[in-house]
Formats: C-alpha cells, sequence, structure tokens
C-alpha cells in the first residue's frame, strides 16, 4: 500500500508510531506512555489499544516480537511492538504533513491574531 | 497483581476471533493494570466500570467493522460473477420458454387471487367502521328465539319503555329509513330520509361538518322540522353552500330547517341524503304493536353487550306483563359492526380459504415445477460441479432463476390484482350486506391495500423459497458426488409433491360442487311469485287525506295502469314482498260467538283486490281477497299456509274469525289460504301472514304492483311514472323495480360464492393437472432410452401407455381420497353457506371424484401419447 494511503493518521496511531519509534515495548507500558505524553487525553482501554494496534500490525507498520522473559521474570513472556521500516516512512510523511501544515499556519500569523 | 474479574474476561472474549485469539492474554494483562490503580471506593467504582463500559464498546466497535468488512468482501464476490450469471440465466429462460412462462403465470395469478381477495377481506370485515367509539355502538334487536325472529326492530312506545330504564348504555337512539318528497320543476322526487331519535347523536358521536346535529331539542314537536343532510347531498344538490345552515327545503311540502352538515366520511346504515328527527311524539303516539325502529345504542365503558342483553330483556319482560302478546319476546344487543358484517362473514372467510387453498396448490406447484426443471438440469449441473463451480454458485444460478421468475410473476400479478378486486367487489353486492360501510366497500375498489399487497408478495417470496430449498439443496449435495444421477430419487419427491396438490385442489373442488349445487337448490326454490314480468313502485304520500279519497286515489291509479297498453294487471300491497320490510298486528283468534280466545303478535299485509292475481300467488284452498270485498261487517281476510298450519292444525282456518288491533279490521271471516311467499328470499322460511282488504285502512305510501305483457317490466317503468303524475303530478312515482331483480338480489350473495369459489376451484385444478403433466412428462421424458428398448423389443404403443396411466393412478388417488377426506371435515364448518344440501352431498363428492380423475387422466394421457411414439432408433441414441 502507498505510504499516502496511510495518511492523515490519527492521533492515536500517530502518538502510537512515535512512542514505539523512540523505543519498542510492550501493551502496558505503551498504554502508561500514550496517556502521559498525550497529557491525559488519550485514555484507551485494552481493547481499543490492541484493536490500534491489530490494525497497524495488519498494515505492516509494526511488527510484534516475541520477549523472552517479563520484567521481574514472573508470569508469561510478552510481545514487544517495533515500527517497521515502512511504519518509519509513514510517520516521516505524517511529521511532513503537519510540519506543512505548521509552516502553513504561521504565515497566517495566526499566533498573532490570538 | 490481582485477579482479572470474570466480566473483564468475558468482555474481552467476546471480542471477534482476529483481536481475541492474538491479543486476548495481553489484552487481560493490561486491563488488569488498569484494574490495579483504580482508587477504592465510590470513586473507584465508576473508573473500574468506565473500563468495563470501554470493553463492551470496544467489542462492539470491533464486531462492526469485521461484518462491514466481511459484506463488502461477500458483495465484490457475489457481484463478480453475476454479470455472467444473468447472462446464462436468461439464455436457460430463453431456451425454455413454456417453463418459464408457467412458472410466471401460475405465481401472477396466485399473487392476484391473493392481494385482491384479502384487500377485500380487509375492506369489508377487518377496516374500522366509520364512526368512533366502534367497540362500544351497539344495536339492539328485538328478539323472539322460539320463534325463529332473532333480530328484529322494535315499535315506538318499546323504545321508548327501554330508552328511559337502561343504566347499562348511555344513549338509545331509534332509527327508521324513510322517503320524503322533494319537489323539483313541479314533480315529485323521492328522497331517502333516516329518521332518528334526538339521542342518535349521543351513541354515534361524530362531529358535524357545517352547523350543529340534533339533540334534546329535537324532542319536542317544534323542532320536528330541523334536517341535516349529508355532505354528498350538500355538495351536489345544494351547490355545497356555505351558508347553508338556516336555509329551508320542502319536504312533502312542508318546509324544514337545515341546522348541519354531516361530515364527508360519514356513512351510516342506509347512506340518506337527508336526516329528520323522530319527536318524542311521533315515537310515543304510534301502536306498540307496530314495529318499525332499528334501536342504536352505546355501551357504558364498563358494560359488555351480554349484560345489556340482560338488562333490556328483564325490562321487556317487564313490558309484557303491562303489555300482552310480548310473551316470549327479548332484546338482543351486538356490537353494530360485527352484526352489519354478520351476514358476508362466512362467506368472506370462506373465500378467504379457498384462496388460501389456491395459494398452497400454486405454490406446491411451483416447488414441483423447481425440482423437475433442476433434475432436468441433471446435467448441466453435475457438469458445472465437475469443472469446479462451488456449492454457493450453483445454488445461485439455480435460486436466482427461480427468484427472477417469482419476482416478475409477483409484479404482474399485483398489476392484474386491482382489476380483479374491482370485480369482486362487483360480484358480491355489498350494499345490501354491508350498508354501514357501503362507501368504505367502494373506495375498496380504487385501490388494492398496501399492506395486503406487500404481505402477499413476501410470502409468495418466502413460499416459493422455503419450497424451492430442497431442490436447491438437493442439487448443491450432489457436487459431493458429481457422478451419481439422482432423477429416479429425485422424481419420487415430486411425486409426493403432486399428491398433495391433488389433495389440496379436490379439496376446492369438492367446496365449489357443494356450493353450485346450494345455489341451484336455492334457485330452484318457489318464491311463491310469479317474478318474470312484474314491476313494482312505491306510490303515494297520502297519510293525511281522510280514508276515503285514499281509497278513492288508489283505486284510481290501478284503475288508469291497468288501462295502460301493455299492462295486463295491476293491484296494491302495503309492503311488496322481497323488499325487506314487514309490517305486524296483533292478531286476535275468536270463537264461534266472536269472544277472543287468544291473541298474537303476527305479520299482516293490506291489499286491494288485484293484488293477489297480479303477484300470482297460489290459492291452496277458498278465494283471494277481491275488489268487492269492502270492510265492514262481516268482512274477509285471507291466510297463508304457514299462518293456517300454525293456528289452525286440524285444518279449519277457513270459516274461522279473526280480528285485529286495528279498529278497521274487525271480526274478519277467513276465505282463503294461499301458498307460503318466502319474501326475504328463498333460503329464509316464510313466516304466517294474515292478508286483509286495505280499504278499511290504507296506508299512507303502497307498492303499486305492474304485471306487463311479455318484455322487460323496467321498459315499461317511464310510461307508468307518468301515468302516475298524470293522475296527480303531486304524487311520488319512485323506486321502479323489476321484481325478478329484487328476488335476484337475495340470491345475488349465495351466487357470487358460487362464481367465485368456482373460479378458484378451476384454477386450482389446471393447476393441479399442470403438475401431474410436469411430473409424468418428466418421468417419460427421463425413462425415454427404457421406452424406445421396449418399442424395439416389440411392446405395443398402447402397453406402453396404459403402464404410465396406471403407474400415474396410485399417485392420484392417494391424492384425490385424502383432499376427499380433508373437505368433507372442511364442510362441516361452511355449512351455514349450504342451502338444501348437506356437508357430505354424496353428488358433490362423486363429481369431485370424476373431475380430478378426468383432469389428472388428461394429464397423463398427453405425456403416455409422446411416450408411445417414440422412435426406437431415436431413443436409444439420445443416451
Amino acid at each position: 500500500m502507498a505510504i499516502q494511503a496511510h495518511l492523515p493518521l490519527k492521533p492515536v496511531t500517530y502518538l502510537t508510531l512515535l512512542i514505539l519509534a523512540q523505543e519498542p515495548t510492550y501493551g502496558v507500558v505503551l498504554l502508561d506512555k500514550l496517556e502521559a505524553r498525550s497529557g491525559g487525553t488519550i485514555q484507551l482501554n485494552a481493547g481499543s489499544l490492541y484493536r490500534t494496534i491489530a490494525a497497524l500490525v495488519d498494515a505492516g507498520l509494526l511488527t510484534p516480537s516475541e520477549d523472552s522473559a517479563p520484567s521481574g521474570g514472573v508470569g508469561a513472556p510478552r510481545k514487544t511492538y517495533s515500527v517497521t521500516d515502512l511504519g518509519r516512512e509513514v510517520l516521516r510523511a505524517e511529521v511532513e504533513r503537519q510540519s506543512a501544515l505548521l509552516d502553513l499556519a504561521r504565515e497566517l500569523d495566526l499566533q498573532e491574531t490570538r | 497483581m490481582t485477579g482479572l474479574p470474570r466480566s473483564a474476561s468475558l468482555l474481552i472474549r467476546l471480542h471477534p476471533p482476529s483481536i481475541r485469539e492474538p491479543y486476548g492474554r495481553e489484552m487481560e494483562e493490561v486491563t488488569r493494570f488498569q484494574l490495579d490503580r483504580v482508587p477504592k471506593g465510590p470513586a473507584g467504582w465508576w473508573a473500574h466500570g468506565r473500563i468495563l463500559a470501554g470493553l463492551a464498546g470496544s467489542a462492539v466497535a470491533a464486531w462492526t467493522t469485521v461484518i462491514a468488512a466481511g459484506l463488502s468482501t461477500g458483495a465484490d464476490r457475489w457481484t463478480a460473477g453475476l454479470g455472467l450469471d444473468l447472462r446464462f440465466l436468461s439464455r436457460s429462460l430463453r431456451r425454455s420458454p413454456g417453463y418459464a412462462v408457467t412458472v410466471v403465470v401460475v405465481l401472477a395469478a396466485a399473487v392476484a387471487v391473493t392481494a385482491s381477495v384479502f384487500s377485500f377481506v380487509q375492506g369489508t370485515l377487518l377496516a374500522e367502521p366509520p364512526y368512533p367509539n366502534s367497540d362500544r355502538v351497539v344495536v339492539a334487536w328485538g328478539s323472539n328465539p322460539t320463534n325463529g325472529q332473532l333480530r328484529d326492530v322494535v315499535s315506538g312506545p318499546n323504545f321508548v319503555d327501554l330508552r328511559d330504564r337502561t343504566t347499562t348504555l348511555e344513549a338509545l337512539a331509534a332509527l327508521h329509513g324513510d322517503d320524503r318528497v322533494l319537489i323539483e320543476d313541479g314533480r315529485q322526487r323521492a328522497i331517502g330520509v333516516n329518521e332518528v331519535s334526538s339521542e342518535f347523536f349521543s351513541a354515534v358521536r361524530i362531529q358535524p361538518f357545517l352547523g350543529r346535529l340534533f339533540d334534546g331539542r329535537e324532542r319536542s314537536p317544534q323542532n320536528g322540522t330541523n334536517i341535516l343532510v349529508s355532505h354528498g347531498f350538500w355538495q351536489t344538490e345544494l351547490a355545497g353552500d356555505p351558508g347553508v345552515v338556516g336555509s329551508t327545503l320542502a319536504l312533502n311540502g312542508i318546509p324544514h330547517t337545515v341546522i348541519g352538515v354531516l361530515p364527508p366520511d360519514f356513512q351510516f346504515l342506509a347512506p340518506a341524503p337527508v336526516w329528520a328527527p323522530l319527536t318524542e311524539e311521533a315515537l310515543t303516539s304510534r301502536e306498540r304493536y307496530n314495529i318499525h325502529f332499528h334501536l342504536i345504542g352505546l355501551l357504558r365503558p364498563d358494560a359488555t353487550p351480554e349484560a345489556a342483553t340482560r338488562e333490556l330483556t328483564a325490562i321487556t319482560e317487564d313490558i309484557a306483563v303491562e303489555y300482552p302478546g310480548f310473551e316470549g319476546w327479548t332484546v338482543l344487543v351486538e356490537r353494530l359492526h360485527a352484526a352489519s358484517v354478520m351476514s358476508v362473514r362466512p362467506i368472506v372467510w370462506t373465500s378467504a380459504a379457498a384462496v388460501i387453498l389456491v395459494l398452497l396448490v400454486a405454490l406446491v406447484n411451483l416447488a414441483t415445477l423447481f425440482r423437475i426443471r433442476t433434475l432436468q438440469r441433471d446435467e448441466e449441473i453435475t457438469v458445472r460441479a465437475a469443472l469446479g463451480s462451488g456449492r454457493r454458485r450453483i445454488v445461485r444460478i439455480l435460486g436466482m432463476e427461480a427468484v427472477t421468475l417469482s419476482l416478475v410473476g409477483a409484479a404482474i400479478g399485483l398489476l392484474v390484482a386491482p382489476s380483479l378486486l374491482s370485480r369482486i367487489v362487483d360480484l358480491i353486492p355489498l350494499w345490501i350486506t354491508i350498508p354501514e360501510s357501503a362507501a368504505q366497500v367502494q373506495a375498496l375498489r380504487a385501490r388494492l391495500d398496501p399492506r395486503v399487497a406487500g404481505t402477499t408478495v413476501v410470502l409468495a417470496a418466502l413460499g416459493s423459497l422455503v419450497l424451492t430449498a430442497p431442490a436447491l439443496l438437493s442439487a448443491a449435495r450432489r457436487r459431493a458426488a458429481p457422478g451419481r444421477s439422482s432423477r429416479i430419487h429425485g422424481s419420487r419427491g415430486t411425486n409426493w409433491l403432486v399428491a398433495v396438490e391433488l389433495a389440496l385442489a379436490t379439496v376446492l373442488v369438492l367446496g365449489a360442487g357443494l356450493l353450485v349445487r346450494s345455489a341451484d337448490r336455492m334457485l330452484a326454490t318457489d318464491v311463491g311469485v310469479d317474478d318474470q314480468g312484474l314491476l313494482t313502485l312505491w306510490v303515494g304520500n297520502v297519510w293525511e287525506w281522510p280514508i276515503p279519497d285514499q281509497v278513492l286515489y288508489f283505486q284510481q291509479l290501478v284503475d288508469r295502469v291497468e288501462a295502460m297498453p301493455g299492462v295486463e294487471s295491476a293491484g296494491i300491497i302495503d309492503y311488496p314482498p322481497f323488499l325487506g320490510e314487514d309490517d305486524y298486528a296483533r292478531v286476535y283468534f275468536l270463537d264461534s260467538t266472536g269472544d277472543p280466545v287468544r291473541d298474537l303478535r303476527e305479520e299482516w299485509r293490506r291489499v286491494d283486490g288485484g293484488v293477489m292475481s297480479t303477484l300470482g300467488f297460489r290459492m291452496l284452498q277458498g278465494r283471494p281477497i277481491g275488489d268487492g270485498d269492502l270492510v265492514g261487517t262481516p268482512s274477509v281476510a285471507v291466510v297463508n299456509e304457514s299462518f293456517a298450519r300454525k293456528h289452525y292444525p286440524a285444518g279449519d282456518a277457513l270459516g274461522s274469525r279473526v280480528s285485529t288491533h286495528n279498529g278497521a279490521y274487525r271480526d274478519l271471516e277467513i276465505v282463503g289460504i294461499i301458498a307460503d311467499v318466502r319474501s326475504h328470499g328463498p333460503q329464509t322460511p316464510a313466516q304466517p301472514i294474515l292478508y286483509v282488504p286495505q280499504q278499511g285502512d290504507p296506508r299512507g305510501t303502497v307498492g303499486l304492483m305492474v304485471r306487463v305483457r311479455g318484455g322487460d317490466p323496467m321498459a315499461l317503468a317511464p310510461a307508468v311514472q307518468d301515468e302516475i303524475w298524470t293522475l296527480d303530478p303531486t304524487q311520488p312515482a319512485a323506486y321502479p323495480a323489476a321484481v325478478s331483480d329484487l328476488v335476484g338480489q337475495w340470491v345475488a350473495v349465495p351466487r357470487a360464492v358460487r362464481t367465485l369459489v368456482s373460479g378458484l376451484a378451476l384454477f386450482s385444478i389446471l393447476l393441479a393437472a399442470l403438475g401431474v403433466f410436469g411430473v409424468v412428462g418428466f418421468a417419460v421424458q427421463s425413462r425415454t432410452t427404457e421406452m424406445g428398448l421396449r418399442l424395439a423389443l416389440g411392446a405395443s404403443p398402447g402397453r406402453l401407455r396404459s403402464d404410465i396411466l396406471m403407474g400415474t393412478a396410485p399417485l392420484v388417488g392417494l391424492g384425490v381420497l385424502a383432499g376427499l377426506i380433508l373437505g368433507l371435515g372442511a364442510a362441516r364448518f361452511a355449512r351455514s353457506l349450504l342451502y338444501g344440501v348437506g356437508p357430505s352431498d354424496p353428488v358433490a363428492a362423486a363429481g369431485a371424484i370424476a373431475i380430478m380423475a378426468t383432469a389428472a387422466l388428461l394429464a397423463t394421457w398427453l405425456p403416455a401419447r409422446r411416450a408411445s411414439r417414440i422412435d426406437p432408433s431415436e431413443a436409444m441414441r439420445t443416451e
């Protein structure tokens, strides 16, 4: 699928890709970081979190990898999710799209008028 | 970390497998993590609930995505081969046009018949009556179960007593249909008037279109000339004048004041153009034994018709103590709508039942046709399966053909249905049977009930789907064993379908046979009047004239009419037979000294000297009333056979003496006995009737009976009217009618049912024959090789034919026998429709067997003949 077909990214998807591009991690940590980085505006339940993850995996933007043991060595092994090369390209394209929009906003000097 | 609550675990499991399977375990972990962070106490409960609600919402959203994706993929897949299949469908139908046309015609006919008959049922029995509180508006009848008079009218004084004493009815009103004379261009025109007591609109609570309705004010004589006009009359005759209220109309030469216009949708009993009040005086001054009035009431919300029946009967019993002669009389209260549709109910339901049978026969027929079609395409399906067509594809190709043909058939059926409905409305004279909703029935003519039409199409589609499903499934199953031929096995299933079809058709044929025989018996019944070449008119409006002037006027009128060319004789009777109106007298039976020994309420008629011979009454004993029988002492009377049998069982009626409540008719000697006249149609037994000379006290308006020499009596009607107006242009000559048409109206309903059910039976015979033809034809086709071989080996064509005919015999025998048993059982429920034949009439049963066997024989004969003409060498090559 062409990169443009994924754009624009929904806020949850965008933030998920950004967080995982920084460092691959597993569900619980991702949930925590989503909430922290969005300033509390994104609060997901397990269902919506994994529906987002499943959609990104199906689209080839994320890839799961089996972690050998959870932290502390207790419990079942966990999957960590990392951004694929395609995912990075899509993320880059989204950042460019947003920065172009930001430039436009700056040209209009919206901050002054506020 | 704590354990996961069962509710959360369940909600996670409710997610679709595409989410649940790869991520379920992690979802549980994340949820547990979230729940662990929830604080204790009420604030925590809220957060806890929010997490669970989020999971539930997520499950719904996930499933929605999955289903939407599935549908879109399915639709893509379905449309992919659609164009190809449609092309294939049209090619395959072009190759077998007979099959396509048969299916379409069968379904179109079934849908048309069902939609129109059920629209008719909807419009008559099930439609909401055109007045408010329809579940509380009742009719109260004078009823005498011991002498078979269940629903009779009531006298004015009895009405007043019932009205004043009832507590179960909020209002009770009297109603009487009459005529008044409106003078236009110097000539009189009779117009229908519904006379109602002032309580009428308290019982039937409609709102006036203009002005006001009758209320308590119309009880007093000074308001007796107030009238209401119908919306139609106001529009057509009064030019829709908005200032009509307060204007006057001269009825019977007396100015009447229009006080209101009735609403446009109001049709009640006889839809009369003018409504006039019955003042209290008019009600109480009438003879208690002269019964005239229909009683219409409004039940209290907490009362039932049964409670009102009990109460009004108790009041009638009290009246009987005061006024002898009402012994045995009760009151029957029933809902007006139920009473109105009562006479058509068995007819309408019989038609509906017949239509359901036809629909079933048609659907079974379609199932047979589809099955044969599938079996005929056996090889094609096998080849398709071998070439890799999936089960779904095969079902789709066969199913699409069935659905397309069904839809085309249903569409044609719906197009035809309105004209069929119009025919049915024409066929069944509803103005006789449902006067209450005459307007609704007329409206019915114009449109098919959309709910009924929709339901019919859905039922036909579902029916054909359910019935074709076995054929489709068996075709699909054959993919598992593409090499195996299922023709023999398949045709056995088809045989059962045909047996069912034959059985259902036999039920209808038997029912039609019973109705035909019943109607024939009815039409052959002697009504006691020679109704051919007989004309009747309502004449006279001389109520206020002195009796000698009345007698003179009627005598001159008869003389003038008798002198007309083309008239054989004429005479006068106060209530002509077949118009549905009767009159009653209190009859005192006298002993040899002239003292009354007992008295009873009986029907009576006032006649002149010429009417008995004009009507063609048959004298059994004695002589008729003659012109010389002027009233005086001693005067004479004639009785009918029923009267003589009831009151003089020893056969001593002639010479016996009777008196009546009417002072003009005292001490009458019975001088003749005439044969009974069935004045309510051939199916209703005659009541005892006393005939007296009218000269004593003529009725102000009477029936003039005119016997014409040959030809249509109606052709002479204008000349007779002119003659009456020549004598006195201010007198009415209204409602001319041929007596044969009046008699015909009484048998119109049974005739109509006979026509309708016979038509349906014929259609079902055709369908059943088609089924037999299809099945036998297919059996012959699939055994072509065998037939050819037998012919080649020396079998005679006759032998082949008889083998095929004999092979079908058990199937036909079984179907017809089952139908006969079912039909004889069902006929017991339709007993009320039969006249002169029992439900297990052997002639009808034998007729049904003969008709069905002949139809089956013909349907078998054609393919059998084809089989016997097979060219052996051709037949061998076909395999």
